[in-house]
């Protein structure tokens, strides 16, 4: 287990299955994967192919039918709804693709979310929140709210609120299929930047050429298993 | 204070959904209000009227009398309790009666009566009698024979005002009958059956000759200067003129079937409350449902950023509760604006017969500071509980189930 504790998700002959009009429909079929901290990783595959639900099952946000999830020394799939509420404020940021604020609050508010749920002092998340917000150049924008800034603007919002929490893991599910390649680039530029800076491991969820460009590892889902275990950097 | 917040704005995404949401639970909390002050005015009025007609607030008797009508259970120690009565702060007039039962008989028809020997200008304050004479006079002048009756009763003697009657009575004691003859010096209509064809009323010393009780009293009526000194059942009043043989009692106990009548109001209220809320109940759910599906992404993106179930539980109660504000806003304007317009104007009872008493004058509704804290305290609390049953829905949603469009 010491192998589990050093890992940041280790899977082990993970498998969902979905019912589906009475039929038993396998969505993942026996996943075994570590990834570990500080890793920019894209799972990659055809629609169908079970990234999604393997994004889903590694986050606790759906269970697993059989197998196992470790998210550093939590078994994900043996937790309660509101402990794995707890390991997810705590440990995962996400970033959706359609970028999902909450639109009646502002972006401050939409960022400091998570830190109140944690119950971060007042104080200190003003710093964090302006900090953040200089840093994915968004000062200023404060108390505007979401429907009343552009896409790419409310996508780095999405990111400063996943990773203003400072989790160890940020899940992004297609980040970027909603902006213009340039505005994509931009951010994910910015993300490999807090990557490499911040040490925060990265999980996409993609489609898209520009993140599969800049990953260090691409794993290739097929029909719910792993198709590719490509690394692109040293490791 | 940040979910209420959230809460807050969350009411205001759809304003006109919520807009009607508030206008339809705020109707029913109106509704509350309105008739809660309907009843309060309507309970005041026919207290009043009761009282007012001739009862009196209170009556002071010697025990059993109420119970025998025996002409010789006159009140005891007369002058003690008058002269208690005439100290007495709480007391603003009262005025002594002879009474017991009797015949009237005219030439042509003949029918029981109680006969009640009066102080005309004490009674005056005490009673309406003098105030609904519709022919003749109210005791003018010192006629000792002058005998006031109502319409019906007039009607069933086939006699009219300045006729001769002749009325009998059973002496106390000795049980002897004593007739007399008198002339129909006043007609009353108050409207009431009772008091319109049941009584007849003579001059004090007449009744008392009559009744073989001179100087004896039956009744004492009473007025206070508060007319609620008189429902206080605790009020040591009752207990200070209820020695020595008498009994003194409000006229809650003299006319049970109006209290009785009074306590129907409540439930008759409380019986629109759980249809009204019931009603509202569905609406609230309906509109949290709407609001809920509508936003289930949403719900998901906070589930999965870390919301606990309890949270999202929190949130939708918060919601509902947020909803309960604007819909007592709504219903507390609503209802203070009905009841407002209805006061100006009051309706119009008047003559008809309720419970035993009439209405004599319009019916106002009355507000006061409880139903605007009871009703939007229980609509909080109620909307609240309701709120419940959505929030348990949400807080128990599978987030992928939520988020199956994203991740």
């Amino acid at each position: 287990m010491d192998s589990v504790r050093e890992s940041l998700i280790v899977t082990e002959s993970l498998k969902k299955d979905y019912v589906e009009g009475g039929v038993v429909v396998p969505a993942v079929r026996g996943i075994d994967l570590r990834i570990d901290p500080g890793e920019f990783t894209a799972i990659v595959g055809p629609s169908g192919s079970g990234k999604t639900t393997f994004l889903n099952l590694i986050s606790g946000l759906d269970s697993p039918t059989e197998g196992k999830v470790w998210l550093r020394d939590h078994l994900i799939s043996d937790l309660s709804g509101s402990e794995l509420s707890d390991v997810r404020r705590d440990h995962i940021g996400f970033i959706f693709q359609a970028y999902n604020l909450i639109p009646v609050l502002t972006v401050k508010e939409n960022i400091e979310y998570i830190m109140l749920l944690q119950g971060v002092p007042d104080r200190e998340r003003a710093a964090r929140v302006a900090a953040i917000l200089k840093e994915i150049g968004m000062e200023g924008f404060e108390r505007r709210f979401p429907p009343k800034i552009s896409g790419g603007q409310q996508q780095r919002v999405a990111i400063a609120r996943a990773m203003v929490s400072r989790p160890e893991l940020i899940l992004a599910d297609e980040p970027t299929a909603n902006l213009d390649s340039e505005t994509g680039a931009e951010l994910l530029d910015m993300m490999h930047d807090l990557n490499h800076r911040l040490g925060m491991t990265f999980l996409f969820s993609t489609h898209d050429k520009m993140v599969m460009e800049r990953a260090d590892r691409v794993i290739t889902l097929h029909d719910g298993r792993v198709a590719e275990d490509e690394w692109r950097v040293p490791h | 204070m940040f979910t209420f917040k959230l809460a807050w704005r969350n009411l205001f995404r759809n304003k006109r959904r919520s807009i009607i949401a508030g206008v339809a639970i705020g109707t029913g909390l109106a509704a509350m209000i309105f008739t809660d002050a309907l009843i309060e005015g309507m309970r005041g009025q026919l207290i009043r009227s009761a009282t007012a007609a001739y009862l009196g607030e209170g009556q002071i008797h010697r025990q059993g009398f109420r119970l025998t009508q025996e002409p010789a259970l006159t009140i005891n120690d007369l002058a003690t309790v008058r002269a208690s009565l005439e100290k007495d702060p709480s007391v603003e007039a009262f005025a002594e009666r002879a009474e017991g039962f009797g015949m009237i008989t005219s030439p042509t028809d003949v029918s029981s009566v109680m006969v009640v020997g009066v102080e005309p200008d004490k009674e005056r304050i005490l009673s309406r009698v003098d105030d609904n004479i519709g022919q003749g006079t109210y005791f003018a002048g010192s006629g000792e024979r002058d005998l006031v009756i109502g319409s019906d009763l007039a009607d069933i003697l086939g006699a009219a005002l300045g006729d001769r009657v002749v009325l009998t009575v059973s002496q106390a004691g000795s049980g002897e009958l004593a007739q007399d003859m008198f002339r129909i010096s006043g007609i009353y209509r108050f409207g009431v059956k009772e008091m319109d064809g049941g009584f007849a009323f003579v001059r004090l010393a007449k009744a008392q000759e009559m009744l073989g009780v001179e100087g004896g009293v039956h009744e004492i009526a009473l007025k206070f200067k508060d007319i609620e000194f008189a429902t206080e059942k605790d009020n040591p009043f009752w207990a200070k003129y209820s020695t020595g043989g008498n009994e003194a009692v409000s006229w809650a106990a003299v006319l049970p079937q109006l209290r009785d009548v009074m306590g129907l109001f409540w439930v008759s209220l409380a019986i629109m409350a759980v249809i009204l809320f019931g009603i509202v109940a569905f609406g609230i759910i309906n509109t949290l449902f709407m609001s809920l599906y509508e936003r289930m992404f949403e719900f998901g993106v906070l589930r999965a950023v870390g919301t606990r179930p309890s949270g999202v539980r929190r949130l939708i109660v918060f919601e509902a509760g947020a909803l309960a504000i604007l819909s007592i806003a709504i219903g507390a304007a609503l209802g203070l604006a009905a009841t407002l317009l209805v006061a100006k104007t009051g309706i119009n009872y008047n003559g008809i017969e309720f419970a035993g008493t009439a209405f004599y004058e319009p019916l106002y509704p009355i507000l006061q500071v409880r139903q605007f804290v009871v009703y939007p305290l229980s609509t909080l609390l109620f909307t609240l509980l309701v709120g419940l049953y959505p929030a348990g829905f949400a807080a128990r949603m599978k987030v992928a189930d939520a988020l199956r469009k994203s991740l």
